[in-house]
């Protein structure tokens, strides 16, 4: 695939991210352009959950030296809130349990801070019913309380509703395959693909099953918080078939 | 005994330890009240008058059937859906006595509203055997009035009552409600809401007392403080001798908004039966980082952002109610609060 440097929309340099003085990323470079799916894939620890929690500006990691930009725009000069305003979007991988918030209600807020202004209640009715169709969720999802008492699915299907809602212009999904049965985990990839055309993806996991639904141009293996090694969808499989020894060695 | 014949309580007493009686009585003796004005919406009406069976040994109580006011009784005979009463407090010192007599089934909310300097409700209340109230307080009393609220409750046997309170008015509330389980299988479920702003002082303190068997009952109090302000609640649980098979739970939440706000949650129990059920529990934290950051990445800046974590933690307290009327009235007004308080 040829990259479109035009489209780009995130650029990651020379990256360098520690947590309670502990190094994780130790020198991350990635550019991502719109309609691109990059998976990044590596071991538990290798940094991959960092990454996507530094990107969405978790207030526990620490840029320590190298440089983000978001559309050319320095990323440390934007709050979270600003972040998700300007189009950024994180599917948790462990999402926050909100007693007492409807998520028909939480939902409806998060569009209008997401869009700035106020979403007439016909308009949101409207794209809440096609999102759902499209999950398969039923309604009686919307008045329980957000992720309260959910399943590890349901609370992945509800990261991807509000994907799939928000349209942001750059998504991390953080493991969003985990806790998904294989029925499921088709219904989220429709979401997900929903997105991509018009947004940069980055997406970390695991698993090989999710790239088989969700195409990923590139893939990325991180060891020790370094990119070692980047291909097409053809390395995912070689990972699911040799692992990563033969990567750690050369690292 | 009269009121003047009382002496004030000691602050030694469980009750008036956070909120001494000199500090929420009228500053003026004992003035004659202005009335509370009640008005009722829909197909049933207001009597005037009610019956006052005065707990003698209560102060507040005391004090609230000498000072005079207004005084009007509901009869519900059949059923009835959602009713509301409003309740206004005007003038300097205004008092008023609302008597339920539930023989049926209803959902009841009073709105208490108004500008009063002082204000002193008496809600008092019997629900006959095998019938269902649900009853909502709202209070929503402009911000520098003080509150003086009192309830007493009977319950049948096998009616089962809510009860749901939202605290979000006054300058400085003491709340006294007490609820007897008196016919056996009778069930309770209550529900309060405290919201403290500024350098509001809410006080309130919840009575259940198991007179017989075979009762259960549920209380969950939700605080959230911000500011300088303060909430108390103190929590008895009576169960008397031969009130066996009692199953009642308490639970006790405050969430601290700043370093200066206090929540002090005091669950206390009184058990002399076999075989009882009585579970009880308190917490106290901030708001957690993790629920900010959540929000903060859907788009809500960290004002947004608490105040929906605030508004859902207080929704929370009514999750165990089944009177969906009920709820749904006291979650609504929460929200309007909330909403305007975000606008200031």
């Amino acid at each position: 695939m040829v990259r479109d440097m035009a489209g780009e929309i995130l650029n990651i340099s020379n990256l360098h991210v520690s947590v309670e003085g502990t190094e994780i990323i130790k020198g991350l470079s990635l550019a991502i352009s719109k309609g691109e799916v990059h998976a990044i894939m590596g071991r538990n620890g290798s940094g991959k959950s960092t990454l996507a929690n530094v990107l969405m500006g978790h207030p526990a990691y620490q840029i320590t030296s190298g440089e983000i930009s978001y559309y050319g725009q320095p990323l440390e000069e934007l709050e979270v809130f600003e972040r998700a305003r300007a189009g950024m979007f994180l599917s948790f991988q462990y999402p926050s349990v909100l007693p007492g918030v409807k998520v028909g209600t939480f939902l409806k807020k998060s569009i209008e801070a997401v869009r700035g202004e106020a979403v007439k209640q016909k308009d949101f009715r409207n794209q809440l019913k096609a999102a759902m169709a499209l999950l398969d969720m039923d309604r009686s999802f919307l008045s329980r309380y957000v992720n309260d008492g959910f399943s590890g699915g349901e609370k992945k299907r509800l990261e991807i509703l509000q994907l799939v809602l928000l349209q942001p212009s750059l998504a991390i999904l953080d493991e969003t395959d985990s806790g998904l049965d294989i029925d499921a985990l088709k219904i989220v990839s429709k979401g997900i693909n929903q997105v991509i055309p018009q947004a940069g993806c980055i997406v970390i996991t695991h698993y090989q099953r999710l790239l088989e639904h969700v195409k990923a141009d590139y893939v990325h293996v991180m060891i020790d918080g370094k990119i070692v090694k980047s291909g097409g969808p053809d390395l995912a499989h070689k990972l699911e078939e040799q692992g990563y020894d033969w990567l750690e060695a050369k690292a | 005994m009269s009121y003047i014949e009382m002496s004030p309580p000691p602050r030694a007493k469980h009750l008036w330890r956070y909120t001494p009686w000199e500090k929420i009585k009228p500053q003026d003796g004992v003035p004659v009240a202005d009335k509370v004005l009640f008005s009722i919406d829909g197909d049933i009406a207001l009597q005037s008058g009610a019956p006052r069976a005065v707990l003698e040994s209560d102060i507040a109580r005391v004090f609230l059937s000498e000072i005079g006011g207004s005084s009007h009784t509901l009869h519900i005979d059949g059923d009835f859906g959602l009713i509301h009463i409003q309740a206004k407090a005007s003038g300097h010192v205004a008092a008023g006595h609302l008597h339920i007599d539930c023989k049926g089934s209803s959902t009841v909310i009073l709105h208490l509203t108004g500008e009063a300097d002082w204000s002193g409700l008496y809600v008092s209340g019997e629900v006959a055997d095998n019938c269902k109230l649900a009853y909502g307080f709202v209070n929503e009393l402009s911000n520098d009035c003080k509150l003086l609220h009192c309830e007493d409750w009977a319950v049948g046997r096998d009616a089962v009552m809510e009860i749901a309170a939202l605290s979000v008015g006054g300058s400085r509330c003491k709340s006294d409600v007490r609820t007897a389980l008196i016919g056996s299988g009778g069930s309770l479920k209550q529900a309060v809401t405290v919201h403290g702003l500024g350098s509001r002082h809410i006080d309130n303190h919840i009575e259940i007392d198991h007179k017989v068997a075979n009762c259960n009952s549920r209380l969950v109090v939700n605080s959230a403080c911000a500011g300088s302000s303060r909430s108390i609640t103190t929590g008895l649980l009576k169960v008397a001798e031969g009130a066996n098979l009692t199953d009642a739970g308490q639970v006790f939440r405050n969430l601290l908004l700043s370093d200066k706000a206090r929540a002090d949650s005091i669950p206390e129990l009184e058990v002399l039966a076999d075989e009882v059920k009585a579970a009880h529990g308190a917490a106290s934290s901030p708001v957690n980082p993790e629920q900010v950051h959540y929000l903060m990445s859907r788009g809500h800046s960290p004002q947004q952002a608490e105040t929906l974590i605030v508004e859902g933690f207080l929704i929370d307290a009514f999750s165990n109610l089944r009177d969906s009327d009920l709820k749904d009235v006291l979650a609504t007004r929460m929200t309007v609060h909330l909403e305007c308080e975000l606008k200031r």
